[in-house]
């Protein structure tokens, strides 16, 4: 019973830091058809920058170091597309027929380039962000610590404030709009690249947040990336590619997998039922599970 | 015994028939023209009896052969050949290799060319007036060429049957001859030839018999000249008789400045002429109708306009260049259009698509504005918190015009309106396009429904064929073009 | 004509410095180090990995990011075929080919209904639940660290290299003839445009799958003749993922879509390596970061700079 109990909780926390980090993901898709495959950078390098400035280096307070860290996930999400995503597509070079996996690829490339950037600047030992708050509380009778919750906390009060965004304002709507139809927008007079600037800028937001509440709670190195990635990519093609509500619900069977796989099998293979539930509903539904597609 | 025998074919994508009980029949050595304005599901019914989309209901049949829910490249072993409208040769191998290509068998052993390979592709480029340019790559080679090249992969394949869609699109007249007698000399080989087009014109000296589409299904069949006679074709395509309506007034005298000004305008799609020179001229407070077949250019003129494709020539509004301005921009500057396609977002509701036209006035505009709207398509406001994808084909077009009316455009650019649309529907569009010509509204009105368009215009431009074939008031139409508009 | 084409050929500048490159790398044991002859062994292994990928990526428009699955199969099974049995060891590495074929057939064929990025997911995937399964098997798979093989090609670093060369260069022979073939231009033509290739009679999936076990064949065999070189094997040299980006790299470095580009992309990369090794981690960066500038701004890589033949106009 304890171990339900500590199942779901862990799994709460586990799923809402994925749904965070896979919404931005599937918005970009969503605006722009790009799959950023250097996703994993950004979650990485806003951790980094969080430790660097709240813990390891600077001992900064722990505030200055999240609000850095996030900066960070923006100014590499904001790099991802003004040095690496735009040049792809525009270049006339790239036949048409190929953009999509020169993007691919060179994202991909990106991703190490940051992967191996964080290693040699602070080594791919692991670091740990300080919790935000220390303590320890009990949930049905579950001992967690306090900065698990709020973790789950935030990443859902985030995700309300992302709905309120995209629901209730001027230029959510915006965004919204343009990712069921830039071409409806443009005809409006919207100018999209104001809107792909804005699109970025929230992705970059959403990774950093994720990135650092990730590091102040299972703690971050650059040998991340790629299963960053990799989840995340994972979540949104199970989610249905473009499709926010998708993602999350995805981002939640993922996320209970995970920690029920790692408390009754072992921690070492948590990632793979849900690699094996991918490729079966692939197979069966290639618009993935909810998908319209 | 007919050769490709197409029997109650249907196809449904979710809510929408596409294709529905068609059946018709193919003798070898005949040319059939199969012919309906967009949406009319004649790409559907060429996919069907490729076997690219496979059919709900009926079947397909060739020589006595069931090939129904065969897989296309099945089909084509078969003795189908698909010509496609758009050409996507290899871009890195000369047009002989292109040929070459289509001669090889589908055989995983091919690793030594057979000589014969090389030499009947020779020959087929002979045949297709290629043979000067076989060793080019195909990205050199003229537009018209490229459509020869097309055709040689088609013939190619030794075919009984050939699907050839849209031959024509953006060649010259001079162009469109010779490629009509490449066709027609199929028919000298005992092929058969469906040939896809979106009206009979362009189609009439090549064909044997034609058959009609509207929204899925046959409306009529014959030679050409009875189904251009036909009463449900003509309906279908000009709306009903083409003098201008009781409301025709000379309305000359409310007409200000000039707004639009379109001087030589030409634009390339790769190297497809879609237009070729146009003039056209929209003074303020005028309803200006551009009225022509689908594939004459309407589209495309409007895009240009509103900056989403590039082109030459010059655009002025109120008498300055739009050179280089974004879609934004233009629509910012106040020439908004209301897309054939209509865009909208269909993830949100009615009141949403709205407010995104509104985004940039003010609130008192803003206000005002919405009112208005409103006020000309009521059914909007009960419909506020529908999403828009869930709203009829009639109440999207109402939301779409209304969205733009809700950027209070100085132009409003209306693409097909009427099309796809019930007549009570159509009756609704009408009125709200009155309302607005009362109001002062200026209006660039893009129409295949000569008759729609003939009783709201001020002026009317016939385009055909990216060019402006005439020009000059709606009561003058039916006599000046009348019998030759289909 | 005949006559006239093999006098083109013979006179075609490419093939002279194809012929003179190969003499010198069968000379090169002469002068050089034993070390130096190592690190060009592994690259010409590397060549293969990457050769393979093109013919997926350049030619059967396919982005596999999962080459390290079909060459781990054949390294792991040739491999713990060669521990826990008394199979001679060429019979261990043709099984290891045989193997990767299988699982390649068994992943493409439902995979490749799938498009684009779809595609790229479940092989990146496919990789994953490899590497996965051999921690989760540990037990008999020595786990992250790997296992020594008893059998080795040969303690000569001379014979070894004369291995690998002859090895690259059939290899290389066999796929460019492949893909210079009329089956090439028919792959060229389903990687291009799918449907314009059904409409013409051709078999995508039948086309796509053989592309498919062409690659695994060679993957699966360099990946088994790799270990047996380096004496072990493990998850660090034949399946993460990082490899898969190395080959990724040394094909597009080299120029898709032209496979002598893989080899051409591989040694330069390996020997790169060796060159910035004094900058030791930052060495994984600048040759991540160059490829990312010759992506972007030389698409076509070393080789689109120097056309197999000019556009006739």
């Amino acid at each position: 019973m304890t171990l339900l109990l500590q199942v779901l909780v862990d799994g709460f926390v586990i799923g809402a830091l994925y749904g965070l980090g896979a919404a931005g993901f599937t918005i970009i898709f969503g605006v722009s058809g790009v799959l950023n495959l250097a996703h994993g950078g950004v979650m990485v390098v806003a951790a980094m920058v969080a430790w660097m400035v709240a813990g390891g280096i600077l001992h900064a307070s722990l505030l200055t170091g999240v609000v850095c860290g996030v900066a960070a996930g923006m100014v590499t999400a904001y790099a991802t597309y003004y040095l690496v995503v735009r040049p792809a597509q525009r270049s006339r070079r790239i036949p048409d027929e190929e953009r999509e996996i020169f993007i691919l690829t060179a994202t991909l490339l990106l991703g190490i380039v940051i992967q191996e950037g964080i290693a040699y600047l602070f080594t791919s030992n692991p670091v740990t962000v300080p919790p935000l708050v220390s303590g320890v509380v009990h949930v049905f009778g579950v001992r967690t610590p306090t900065n698990e919750l709020l973790i789950g906390v935030i990443s859902w009060v985030v995700l309300g404030l992302l709905w309120l965004f995209v629901n209730r304002t001027r230029q959510g709507k915006a965004v919204l709009a343009a990712s069921i139809n830039p071409h409806g927008l443009a005809m409006l007079g919207f100018e999209l690249p104001q809107i792909h600037r804005l699109v970025w800028g929230l992705y970059g937001l959403l990774g950093g947040v994720a990135g650092v509440l990730l590091a102040t709670f299972e703690g971050a190195s650059s040998g991340l990336v790629g299963g960053l990635t990799a989840s995340a990519f994972i979540i949104v093609v199970l989610g249905g590619l473009g499709s926010v509500p998708g993602s999350l619900v995805a981002a939640y069977v993922i996320g209970f997998m995970e920690t029920v796989t790692a408390y009754l099998i072992s921690p070492a293979i948590r990632t793979l039922p849900g690699m094996v539930l991918l490729l079966l509903i692939l197979y069966v539904r290639p618009q993935g599970l909810l998908g319209r597609r | 015994m007919s050769l490709l025998k197409v029997t109650g074919l249907g196809k449904r994508f979710g809510g929408l028939i596409a294709v529905r009980d068609l059946s018709f029949s193919l003798d070898p050595g005949e040319i059939l023209g199969l012919i309906g304005p967009n949406g009319s599901g004649k790409s559907t019914t060429m996919g069907l009896v490729m076997g690219v989309i496979p059919p709900d209901t009926g079947s397909v049949r060739l020589g006595g052969t069931d090939m129904t829910g065969w897989a296309p490249h099945r089909v084509a072993k078969h003795g189908v050949s698909l010509m496609f409208q758009h050409s996507r040769p290899l871009r890195r191998h000369s047009v002989l290799e292109n040929i070459e290509l289509a001669l090889l068998p589908d055989s995983l052993w091919n690793f030594v060319p057979h000589p014969r390979v090389a030499r009947r592709a020779r020959e087929i480029a002979e045949r297709v007036g290629l043979e000067e340019f076989v060793e080019r790559w195909p990205e050199t080679l003229p537009y018209a060429h490229l459509r020869r090249l097309e055709l040689a992969k088609a013939i190619a394949r030794d075919p009984q049957v050939l699907l050839i869609d849209e031959p024509f699109a953006g060649l010259t007249m001079a162009e469109m001859r010779e490629f009509s007698a490449l066709i027609s000399s199929l028919r000298d080989e005992r092929r058969a030839v469906l040939l896809v087009d979106h009206n009979v014109k362009g189609v009439r000296a090549l064909v044997d018999r034609v058959l009609a589409m509207h929204v899925g299904s046959k409306i009529a069949e014959g030679t050409p000249d009875q189904v251009m006679s036909d009463p449900t074709v003509r309906s279908v395509y000009l709306g009903g008789s083409l003098d201008g309506g009781p409301e025709t007034a000379d309305r000359g005298a409310v007409a200000g400045p000039p707004l639009l000004q379109v001087e030589s305008l030409r634009v390339h799609y790769d190297r497809a002429q879609a237009l070729d020179g146009v003039d056209l001229e929209v003074r303020e407070g005028e309803l200006v109708s551009v009225v022509g077949l689908n594939g004459a250019g309407k589209t495309t003129l409007f895009n240009a306009v509103s900056g989403f494709v590039a082109h030459e020539g010059f655009i002025r509004w109120r008498g300055e260049s739009l050179d280089g301005a974004t879609p934004g921009a233009v629509a910012r500057a106040g020439i908004v259009q209301c897309p054939e396609s209509r865009e909208l977002f269909g993830d949100m509701t009615v009141a949403e698509n709205l407010e995104m036209g509104g985004y940039h006035l003010s609130r008192e505009d803003y206000a005002r504005q919405h009112a208005t709207v409103l006020a000309l398509f009521p059914i909007l406001a009960e419909r506020q918190r529908q999403t828009a994808r869930t709203l009829s084909g009639g109440e999207q077009q109402m939301l779409a015009i209304g969205r733009a009316l809700m950027t209070r455009p100085r132009l409003l650019i209306l693409d097909e309106p009427s099309m796809g649309l019930a007549p009570l529907v159509m009756e609704h569009i009408s009125t709200a396009i009155e309302a607005l010509r009362a109001e002062g509204v200026t209006v660039l009105l893009g129409e295949q429904n000569v008759s729609f368009a003939l009783r709201h215009s001020d002026r009317v431009y016939l385009l055909e064929q990216g060019r402006i074939a005439w020009q000059g008031a709606p009561g003058a139409f039916a006599e000046a073009t009348g019998e030759r508009y289909l | 004509m005949k006559r006239e084409r093999l006098m083109q050929w013979l006179r075609s500048p490419r093939l002279w410095v194809a012929a003179l490159a190969l003499v010198a790398m069968v000379l090169l044991p002469l002068w050089v180090s034993e070390y130096v002859l190592g690190v060009l062994t592994i690259a010409y292994y590397f060549g293969v990995f990457a050769m393979s990928w093109d013919l997926l990526f350049g030619y059967a428009g396919e982005v596999n990011f999962g080459p390290t699955f079909l060459i781990g199969i054949g390294a792991y099974v040739s491999g713990m075929l060669n521990i826990y049995t008394s199979v001679p060891m060429v019979l261990c590495i043709a099984a290891g080919a045989v193997a990767a074929v299988i699982a390649g057939v068994l992943l493409a064929l439902p995979a490749l209904r799938l498009r684009g990025a779809y595609f790229g997911l479940v092989t990146l995937v496919s990789v994953l639940i490899l590497q996965t399964v051999i921690v989760l098997f540990a037990s008999y798979t020595g786990g992250e660290i790997g296992f020594s093989v008893p059998s080795i090609l040969s303690i000569d670093s001379g014979v070894n290299y004369y291995y690998a060369l002859a090895f690259m260069v059939v290899s290389g022979m066999v796929l460019l003839a492949v893909a210079r073939s009329p089956m090439g231009l028919i792959l060229q033509a389903t990687g291009q445009d799918p449907l314009g290739a059904q409409a013409l009679g051709f078999n995508v999936t039948k086309h796509k799958l053989a592309a498919f076990c062409l690659s695994a064949l060679f993957s699966g065999l360099a990946g088994a003749l790799t270990i047996f070189y380096l004496g072990s094997v493990s998850v660090n040299t034949v399946v993460d993922l990082a490899v898969t980006v190395q080959i990724i790299i040394a094909a597009v470095l080299g120029g898709r879509r032209t496979i002598v580009g893989g080899a051409l992309g591989a040694i330069f990369l390996i020997v790169a390596a060796e060159y910035l090794r004094p900058i030791g981690e930052l060495s994984n960066l600048v040759v991540a970061a160059f490829a990312l500038i010759v992506l972007l701004f030389i698409p076509d890589g070393f080789l689109g700079l120097f056309p197999r033949r000019e556009a006739r106009s």
